[in-house]
C-alpha cells in the first residue's frame, strides 16, 4: 500500500546526496544541543557529588585559623587556632545537623626537609564519625585505624609516594619523634586528601599535648535550612564557617559563562541545520513542479501534496535528530573531555550525562523546529497550479 | 549544504585530535630551589639548563627491567611507574657542560629519602644532597662532612659492594655509618647507585662505566 511516507521516502532518496548532507547538518545540530542539556544536568550533578563527597556541607574552626592542609604549609603551620570540643557537642544538638565530626590540624617543624628544613602537616580525625563522612575514601590497601588511640596512620596516595610507604611501615612525627605505623593507603582521589597524613584524633592530641580541636565538620540533614544553620553559626563566638554551598554558588557562577556561550554555538547550529532542511525540501519542490501538478490533475488537493512535502521533513528531522541524540549518547565521555579541557574548574566524573528525557525533549524541539521550517516549502507545492506546471517544460 | 559538511568534517578533526590520552601522574624528584642548589652543589658552575626524560622515552620496559637488574632491586622504585619524569640539571661552566645534578627518591626507615648528586661528565661523584630524609638518624646523613668521603665514588665502586646487603669490599665497604640504625645509611647509599645507575644507562654519563 502507498503511503505518503512511503513515497516521501523514495523522494528523499532519489538525491541522495542531498538527503545524506541534510541530515549531517541536523545531526550535527541535534548532537550539539542534546550534549548542551547533558552538560547542564551532568556538570550540576557532578559538581553536587563532589561536594557531598568532600562528606561535610560547613565547617566551624577558631577564628583565623587555616582550613586546609596547603594554606597551613604556605603560612609555615603558624596561625592555628584550638577550641573547645564542647563547640561540637552544642552544634551536634541542633535539629538541622545530621552528624559532626572533629578534626585537629597540626603543624610540626622537620629540620631534615630542604635546606632550611620544612613544615609535615597532620590531620587529627575521629575513626568513629571521619570514615562515615567521607565514604568516597577507598583504600589501595589496608583499611582504617585498628584502635581509635593508636600510634598509626592513614596516608593519602601522594603522601604515601612522597613518603615511599607500604601499609605495615613506619613514619616518625618530626619535632615530637614519635614513630607510628601506617595502617593504610588511600586509593588516588583527586582532592587534598590525597597529600594528607590522617591520625586517629586521640593520638594526636596526645602527641601535641592538647585535649582541644581546630575544626568541626558538619553535614546537615537532607532537607535542612544549611543557608539558615549558617547564619546561626556565624552567631556563635570566635568561631569561622565555611559553607561548601557558597563555593557550589560561585563555581556554577563561573560556569555560567560558559554556558551561555554553548547555548548559543547550539541555536547558531540549529538555525543553520533549519535553513539546510527548507533548502532541501525547497529545491526538491522545485524539481518536482511537473510531477506535482501531474498529481494535481489526478485529483490530488493542497492538502494532500502539503502533507506529501511535510513528511519529507519529518522523515529528515526525526532520521537526522535520532543519528544525533545517538552520536550525542556514545560520544558523551569524549565530549566530556573536551568540556572539561576548556572550562576553569570541574568537577570530577561524567560531565555529560544523557538520559531518555533528554534524549525525548530534543528530539521534540528538532521535530517543532523542523516542521516549521518544513512549512514554507510545503506550502509552496501545495500552491503549485497544475497547468502551469505542466506547461513550464 | 556544503557549509554543513565542512562543519562536521571540521568537529570530526577536532574531536579526534583532542581523543582521551592516558594521562599518569607520579611523583619525581626535583630539588626545591635549582637556582640555589645547582650552584652550591657544583660550585664554579655558571648556568644549567633543567631536561626532562624517562625510561619510557628512553628505552621503555626493556630498559627498566635492566636498570632493576643492575640494582639487584625488583622495584626501581616504590609508585615509580616507567613513564615517571627524570629531572636532570645539566651544568655549565661558560659554555662548557662540565657535570649533572640529578636526584631520586629511596625508600628509608620512616620516610622517603631524596637523594641528589652532582657528578661530573664521567660520572663520578663530586658530592651529594639528602634533600629530604626522616628520623633521628637524619642529621648526621645530612652533615656535609659525610658527603665529602663520597668524592670520586663512581659506578665501578659499586661493582664491588651491594648496598642492599652491606656486603662488599673497596672503599664503600669501609665507610662507617655516622648514624644509629643501617636502613639509612644503607638507603643513602642505594639512592646514590641507583642515581648512578640510572645516568648511565638514560646516557648522560660515560656509557658502560663500571658494568
Amino acid at each position: 500500500m502507498i503511503t505518503p511516507f512511503g513515497i516521501a521516502y523514495r523522494n528523499l532518496l532519489r538525491k541522495r546526496i542531498r538527503t545524506v548532507l541534510t541530515l549531517a547538518g541536523i545531526m550535527l545540530s541535534s548532537w550539539v544541543l542534546v550534549s548542551l542539556f547533558g552538560f547542564n544536568q551532568g556538570y550540576e550533578t557532578a559538581l553536587n557529588r563532589d561536594i557531598d563527597n568532600m562528606g561535610y556541607q560547613l565547617m566551624v574552626m577558631a577564628k583565623g585559623c587555616p582550613y586546609e592542609s596547603a594554606t597551613l604549609m604556605l603560612q609555615g603551620g603558624k596561625g592555628i587556632r584550638y577550641m573547645d570540643e564542647k563547640v561540637m557537642h552544642d552544634i551536634a544538638k541542633r535539629p538541622e545537623v545530621q552528624a559532626v565530626t572533629p578534626i585537629l590540624m597540626q603543624a610540626f617543624f622537620d629540620p631534615n626537609k630542604g635546606e632550611n628544613g620544612g613544615i609535615a602537616g597532620y590531620f587529627g580525625v575521629d575513626p568513629a564519625s571521619f570514615p562515615a563522612m567521607k565514604p568516597f575514601l577507598k583504600f589501595k590497601k589496608g583499611g582504617w585505624f585498628k584502635d581509635p588511640a593508636g600510634d598509626e596512620v592513614v596516608m593519602g596516595y601522594e603522601a604515601a609516594e612522597l613518603e615511599q610507604r607500604e601499609v605495615g611501615d613506619q613514619i616518625m612525627v618530626p619535632e615530637k619523634n614519635v614513630p607510628l605505623k601506617v595502617a593504610g593507603i588511600l586509593e588516588r582521589t583527586g582532592t587534598q586528601d590525597d597529600g594528607t597524613i590522617f591520625v586517629p584524633l586521640k593520638t594526636l592530641q596526645k602527641i601535641s599535648q592538647t585535649d582541644k580541636i581546630t575544626t568541626v565538620g558538619i553535614k546537615g540533614k537532607k532537607d535542612a535550612d544549611l543557608a539558615k544553620l549558617e547564619n546561626d553559626l556565624y552567631q556563635l563566638p570566635d568561631v569561622q564557617v565555611v559553607s561548601f554551598a557558597q563555593v557550589k554558588q560561585t563555581i556554577m557562577k563561573l560556569i555560567g559563562t560558559a554556558r551561555v556561550m554553548v547555548l548559543s554555538i547550539a541555536v547558531i547550529a540549529l538555525l543553520i541545520a533549519m535553513v539546510g532542511v527548507i533548502n532541501t525540501v525547497l529545491m526538491s519542490v522545485y524539481e518536482r513542479k511537473q510531477e506535482i501538478g501531474i498529481l494535481k490533475t489526478m485529483g490530488a488537493m493542497p492538502g494532500d501534496i502539503f502533507r506529501l512535502v511535510w513528511c519529507e521533513t519529518l522523515i529528515l528531522c526525526l532520521g537526522g535528530g535520532m543519528l544525533g541524540i545517538v552520536q550525542a549518547v556514545v560520544f558523551a565521555n569524549l565530549t566530556g573531555v573536551l568540556v572539561r579541557r576548556l572550562l576553569p574548574y570541574a568537577p570530577g566524573g561524567a560531565l555529560v550525562t544523557i538520559d531518555a528525557r533528554l534524549s525525548l525533549l530534543t528530539l521534540a524541539i528538532i521535530l517543532v523546529v523542523g516542521l516549521l521550517s518544513g512549512l514554507y516549502p510545503a506550502w509552496r507545492a501545495g500552491s503549485v497550479r497544475p497547468l502551469e506546471s505542466i506547461r513550464s517544460e | 549544504m556544503r557549509t554543513n559538511f565542512r562543519l562536521l568534517v571540521l568537529v570530526a578533526l577536532v574531536l579526534m585530535a583532542l581523543a582521551p590520552r592516558t594521562l599518569l601522574a607520579a611523583v619525581g624528584c626535583d630539588l626545591n630551589d635549582p637556582d640555589r642548589d645547582v650552584y652550591r652543589l657544583y660550585p664554579g658552575a655558571t648556568s644549567y639548563k633543567t631536561v626532562y626524560t624517562s625510561i619510557y622515552k628512553a628505552g621503555g620496559a626493556p630498559l627498566l627491567k635492566k636498570i632493576e637488574a643492575r640494582l639487584g632491586e625488583k622495584y626501581l622504585s616504590l609508585y615509580a611507574p616507567v613513564d615517571l619524569p627524570f629531572t636532570i640539571y645539566e651544568v655549565y661552566q661558560g659554555a662548557k657542560k662540565v657535570g649533572f645534578v640529578h636526584g631520586v627518591n629511596q625508600k628509608g626507615q620512616f620516610g622517603g629519602i631524596q637523594v641528589f648528586v652532582a657528578l661530573d661528565l664521567s660520572g663520578k661523584i663530586k658530592t651529594f644532597y639528602i634533600q629530604k630524609i626522616s628520623g633521628p638518624s637524619a642529621g648526621k646523613l645530612r652533615e656535609a662532612g659525610f658527603a665529602k668521603k663520597f668524592a670520586g665514588v663512581s659506578l665501578k665502586d659499586f661493582g664491588s659492594f651491594d648496598p642492599a646487603t652491606g656486603k662488599g669490599h673497596g672503599r664503600l665497604a669501609e665507610l662507617k655509618n655516622p648514624a644509629q640504625g643501617d636502613t639509612d645509611f644503607y638507603g643513602v647509599l642505594r639512592g646514590l647507585k641507583k642515581n648512578l645507575v640510572l645516568m648511565d644507562e638514560l646516557g648522560y654519563t660515560g656509557k658502560g662505566v663500571g658494568k
